[in-house]
């Protein structure tokens, strides 16, 4: 029974966070078609700066949270008018943003390096202390990380069907000649969505940061878990990295209790690699059609 | 209203059209007559910013929006009804349609807007919920017109209504041009034949191989069979 527990509890928790991070990275695909392989340098970005602001200002976390993730947006809208921006709509766009992300991750972790130091940071939790549920340790930060993350999908949602920026946002991604012509400014659209992926990165490496410790390269796994629920929820679907986020998270999870942490990661990959055969473009993806 | 002077456009290595001169008046109805391929679609997509020129000038009520932003244009109410309508296919009929509505100051004012279009095409309100991926041919134009008409528009270009379009269908969407005409729209409309302009054109331009060739009131030229005839064959 404590097994069980143990395994749920942590697939759900992880789960909530692989989503998160997967929603930002699947906005921009859906609206920008741009692979943002500096997302997990934004989670970084933003954690590093709360924690920066508790350890060196003495603020509370509930004050550093919101700074952390304001300083998350303004980083990725910056990568947005420096790096996206100057090349959008060009040829060789695909491989010029995918260079460009990859490099921003190095820079981030360099510069993390270089402005604090290698030894891991410890970001404190927005709540503290836990309970216990069938000799299974439930703690109240993870419970806060799993009614954000759905809370954070339920605002997303709720913002590209019913406002009107949120529709443009749509708009824009399928059909941005049209967009245009409804006077829809295409290029701060897209600046619009890459703050607000960076913004949702920067929740996640605040909130998730206490459950490990922060160092340059931790953006790093998130984003790869990140990328691989949202290659199985399908590319671009907001419902595929919802759902994809939380299989994954239980599905490693009880790997991991019932047969041992060596056959999480290659369990995962295999049940991937089957989930692709089955449907090459993912649960809710319907490949190049697909849009927000 | 809207003036263009000398316009030059194309596409990378080769030049469309060599020097357009054009006016249209306040509630006027301009015809750009032309065969296809001879510049109609790049006539309009030059003016309203999809394609910026590579010289001449544009001026909307005295104003230069030479190379403005598309979106800036639309904002300025020069509304382009684009060649293969461009609705947004996983959006409903009704997002499309407030879509149509998105320039700040006519956001607040969508929902009579919406009144009025849903007047003119009432079937579109029967249908606001449907995505517009699933219309028919006709619907689908309907509902471009409809989006166009969301905004503040001072003028309507049009990029040739009936392509693609049964007969019957071809004749309403002509019929609810003329209405928005008669309401006092200006309209510039890019067609290739001249069956379905009569009540909706003033003046007409002959367009040739990317240069206006003739221009004159519509019921003159539009009388002339020979002359039509050996321009659009």
């Amino acid at each position: 029974m404590t097994q069980v527990v143990q395994a749920v509890w942590g697939g759900i928790l992880f789960g909530s966070v692989y989503g998160l991070m997967a929603l930002g990275l699947t906005l921009v695909w859906g609206a920008v078609r741009l692979l943002n392989l500096a997302h997990g340098a934004i989670f970084v970005v933003g954690a590093y700066v709360a924690y920066w602001v508790t350890s060196s200002l003495h603020l509370s976390i509930l004050v550093a949270l919101p700074i952390g993730v304001l300083a998350a947006a303004a980083f990725a809208y910056a990568m947005h008018v420096a790096f996206i921006r100057p090349v959008l709509g060009k040829p060789g766009f695909d491989n010029a943003t995918l260079i460009a992300t990859v490099g921003i991750s190095i820079s981030v972790s360099a510069a993390a390096l270089l402005v604090f130091n290698p030894e891991y940071k410890v970001v404190p939790p927005v709540l503290s202390g836990y309970f216990i549920l069938s000799g299974v340790q439930i703690t109240n930060q993870g419970l806060l990380v799993i009614a954000t993350s759905l809370a954070l999908f339920a605002l997303v949602y709720l913002y590209l069907t019913y406002t009107r920026h949120g529709m443009a946002i749509r708009a824009v991604s399928q059909q941005q000649e049209a967009a245009s012509l409804m006077s829809i400014p295409v290029e701060r659209t897209y600046g619009t969505v890459i703050a607000i992926s960076g913004g949702l990165a920067g929740v996640a490496g605040v909130l998730l940061s206490p459950f490990f410790f922060l160092s340059p390269n931790s953006g790093f796994n998130p984003m790869i878990q990140a990328l691989i629920v949202t290659i199985f929820g399908g590319l671009g679907s907001i419902r595929g990295a919802l759902v994809a986020g939380f299989v994954l998270g239980i599905f490693e999870s009880v790997v991991e209790v019932f047969y041992g942490v060596a056959w999480a990661q290659p369990g995962v990959f295999l049940l991937i690699i089957l989930m692709l055969i089955v449907r090459p473009n993912g649960l809710f993806g319907i490949g190049e059609v697909r849009r927000l | 209203m809207l003036e263009v002077k000398g316009l030059i456009a194309g596409y990378a290595g080769s030049e469309v059209l060599h020097g357009i001169d054009l006016t249209v008046k306040d509630g006027e109805g301009v015809i750009v007559l032309g065969p296809n391929g001879h510049g109609k679609s790049t006539l309009l997509r030059a003016i309203t910013g999809l394609l910026p020129p590579r010289a001449g000038s544009v001026f909307m009520d005295g104003k230069e929006i030479t190379r403005w932003r598309a979106d800036v244009i639309a904002a300025a109410g020069v509304i382009h009804i684009p060649q293969g309508d461009l609705l947004f296919p996983e959006m409903t009929v009704l997002e499309n349609l407030l879509m149509g509505a998105y320039n700040g100051p006519t956001w607040g004012e969508r929902n009579e807007r919406l009144g009025r279009v849903y007047e003119l095409f009432p079937w579109l309100k029967d249908r606001a919920r449907q995505l517009a991926r699933t219309l028919s041919g006709g619907e689908r134009r309907m509902l471009a017109l409809g989006r166009g008409l969301m905004s503040k528009a001072k003028i309507l270009l049009i990029d040739e209504p009936s392509l693609g379009l049964a007969p019957l269908a071809t004749e309403q969407i002509y019929a609810s041009i003329r209405r928005v005409k008669e309401a006092g729209l200006a309209i510039l409309l890019a067609d290739e034949n001249a069956n379905h302009v009569a009540g909706l054109a003033d003046r007409v331009y002959l367009l040739e191989t990317g240069m206006l060739v003739r221009e004159g009131p519509a019921q003159k030229l539009l009388q002339d069979k020979a002359l039509l005839e050996s321009y659009l064959g």
